[in-house]
């Protein structure tokens, strides 16, 4: 698990095709705050691209300055369907946007408003009810053509947001945290009927959001933004099983995270001092330090174990004494905190009959140890 | 603080609201309420239909409701003296009322895209405080005299805009300080030109204000005396027409009487229905 990539690789022919997306050092600011920092983007044609970060990481900016809404201070290349749209004003780009708030227009009926990019578009009315009434059975609404915006509930205005995006057939569709405001039950529903409308159409999406499990759920690619730069991109197994910083991985859930000092590096595994321990793991930061520079040591809670007896010393694991603290009783699992020579620990525990009542030792993989930039 | 003190303090915190409630909904002051808006109805009313019923009257200045006669209404129709002012006002009427739509769109929307619409909002709105006779001479000053300009329809015209403006752009304020502008982002993104996101989305958003700042700018400019009275120049509009006559003791009096009337039974259901329809009626869709 911690270390395959091989579930998330792209497919074959995304990469192969010429880019339909490609931003090269993009530029912003607004008031005088850096939104966006030399940032580099490229998206291949029926990719779901997920932009990850959290709030003021600049992803809506990003995402604004591919629909046009927002004109980059500066930029170096900015196409779609290669096709240079630097100079090319919103209204005239081939990208429609699901808007956070849906800003679906209220004096419109649910029909016209799915209508209305055909509309501008001068497609004659029948063709474009047509057209309407199929998007609208795509995300399953058929029968709330006739109704009024406002007595629709907030999914199912969403989902009108998301038909409305999707009648212009655009070369990209922009989601703009489209599943922020619904409720858990409705957001995990709409997650899988995202995925299937992106394989059914074969359409480029480009995702953002600030939820790690809605990144890995279903992108095929993920970037990780963090105050206006690019921490990391990857497919999200790697992302998830090796982030580069200590911000990735906290971002990803990586419960446990330590400073600590490089001692060596080599072939891929890191050895690091944090306080008076020694803790060994896999190197999954960029480009290695010199020993002796402040370095971050992740694992997750689910991989740490705990036990009453001292673990046999096979080399494989990195192992420390503890004292068993709280524990929370999370229903399908539970999480323990235990006290060790690094500071406090969260375990995972799924199987809590079985596991030790009072553990006085904590160990891990190395394997599932993970060493980057701090 | 003792343990005493907190008790007292915390009982009578309790009470003041109760006791507040109470008070707001004593049928003493829910009578009182109801007999001050009888009052004030009957206040407007009384005159205006007291005004009705005596221009059916013999001598209306009399102040008796008898005999009833349809004699002024037969004089008022035979004379033709008032009708040239009367289609000089809603001419000015009507064209006030579009300069008001038109220019109350534009600045109603320009100061709600507006960082800090603080200052510029007080110019706009200043001329509602300036008192009506006030602005007369000081417009009649500054065209008449400083500019030496031959004075007419169009300062007539240019006075009661300046009276009327101020009501209309906050008219288009109160809608147009609601409107999302996320959704001229949204039109736009699927694909609307800038004059279509106009036409599509903001205007019928924003139409009830606009409508609503035209009937203003009508009936602020139909009724518009002091201003009009300094910058005529020789021309007369239906209140400059009423008041002159009003106001000299003459015969012509009692046709006053008959036209306010008609004025008034033509006004109020047509505005009555305009309303109705505006913020009833669309307000439902």
């Amino acid at each position: 698990m911690s270390s395959s990539t091989t579930f998330a690789d792209a497919p074959a022919a995304a990469r192969s095709a010429p880019p339909i997306l490609e931003i090269v050092n993009a530029v912003h600011a607004y008031d005088g705050v850096v939104a966006l920092d030399n940032v580099s983007v490229s998206a291949a044609p029926g990719e779901f691209l997920t932009i990850l970060g959290e709030s003021g990481s600049g992803k809506t900016t990003l995402l604004r300055l591919i629909s046009g809404l927002e004109k980059p201070y500066r930029v170096g290349t900015l196409k779609l369907e290669g096709v240079d749209v630097r100079e090319v004003p919103a209204f005239q780009r081939n990208c429609t946007t699901v808007f956070q708030n849906y800003a679906l227009f209220p004096h419109m009926t649910v029909g016209a408003n799915v209508e209305y990019g055909l509309k501008v578009r001068g497609v004659p009315p029948k063709d474009r009810e047509a057209r309407a009434r199929e998007a609208l059975r795509l995300v399953q609404l058929q029968e709330m053509y006739d109704r009024k915006v406002h007595q629709l509930s907030g999914g199912q205005r969403q989902r009108v947001a998301l038909a409305r995006a999707l009648v212009p057939r655009p070369a990209i569709l922009l989601l703009d945290e489209p599943l922020g405001a619904l409720d858990e039950k409705l957001r995990v529903d709409m997650q899988v009927e995202l995925m299937q409308l992106h394989k059914q159409l074969g359409m480029t999406f480009i995702y953002i959001t600030h939820s790690q499990e809605e990144a890995l759920t279903m992108s095929d690619r993920i970037i990780l933004m963090r105050k206006g730069k690019i921490e990391q991109a990857g497919p999200p197994a790697e992302i998830f099983d090796s982030p580069i910083s200590s911000f990735a991985a906290k971002f990803m859930g990586v419960d446990n995270c330590f400073e600590g000092e490089l001692v060596a590096v080599s072939d891929g595994w890191a050895s690091v001092a944090v306080g008076e321990r020694r803790i060994d793991g896999r190197w999954t930061g960029k480009s290695a330090p010199q020993p002796g520079a402040k370095v971050a040591v992740g694992m997750r809670a689910e991989w740490l174990q705990l036990s009453d007896a001292p673990p046999d010393a096979s080399g494989e694991h990195n192992v420390l004494d503890c004292v068993a603290e709280a524990s929370i009783y999370k229903g399908k699992y539970l999480d323990r905190t235990v006290k060790t020579a690094l500071g406090p620990l969260k375990a995972r525990i799924w199987d809590a009959a079985s596991s030790a009542r009072h553990p006085s030792f904590v160990r891990w993989k190395k394997g599932d140890c993970i060493v980057m930039n701090a | 603080m003792s343990a005493t003190a907190m008790e007292t303090y915390s009982r009578r915190a309790v009470a003041a609201p109760s006791a507040r409630r109470r008070l707001s909904t004593s049928p003493r002051w829910t009578t009182l309420a109801k007999g001050a808006g009888v009052f004030a109805i009957v206040m407007i009313y009384i005159p205006l239909v007291w005004l009705a019923v005596m221009s059916f009257t013999a001598n209306p200045l009399a102040g008796i409701p008898y005999p009833l006669t349809f004699q002024n209404y037969a004089t008022l129709f035979a004379d033709a003296r008032w009708r040239p002012p009367l289609y000089t006002s809603l001419l000015m009427s009507a064209g006030v009322a579009v300069v008001c739509m038109a220019l109350s769109t534009l600045v109603g929307r320009a100061l709600t895209r507006m960082a800090r619409p603080g200052a510029s909002l007080l110019l706009v709105l200043m001329p509602l405080f300036v008192p009506g006779l006030t602005m007369g001479a000081a417009l009649f000053i500054f065209l008449r005299t400083m500019l030496n300009l031959t004075l007419g329809m169009w300062s007539i015209f240019l006075a009661q805009l300046v009276w009327a403006l101020p009501f209309c752009i906050l008219l288009v304020l109160v809608v147009a300080s609601r409107f999302d502008l996320r959704l001229l982002d949204a039109a736009e993104d699927l694909g609307a030109s800038p004059w279509r996101r106009f036409w599509d989305i903001e205007m019928p958003i924003l139409r009830p204000g606009i409508l609503g700042a035209g009937i203003f700018g009508f009936l602020l400019s139909f009724n518009e005396l002091p201003r009009s009275l300094f910058v005529r120049g020789i021309e007369t509009t239906m209140p400059i027409y009423n008041w002159a006559m009003a106001a000299s003791q003459q015969s012509q009096v009692p046709i006053i009487f008959s036209l306010t009337t008609i004025l008034l039974a033509v006004t109020l259901p047509v505005m009555g229905a305009f309303f109705w329809v505006l913020f009833v009626k669309l307000d439902k869709n």
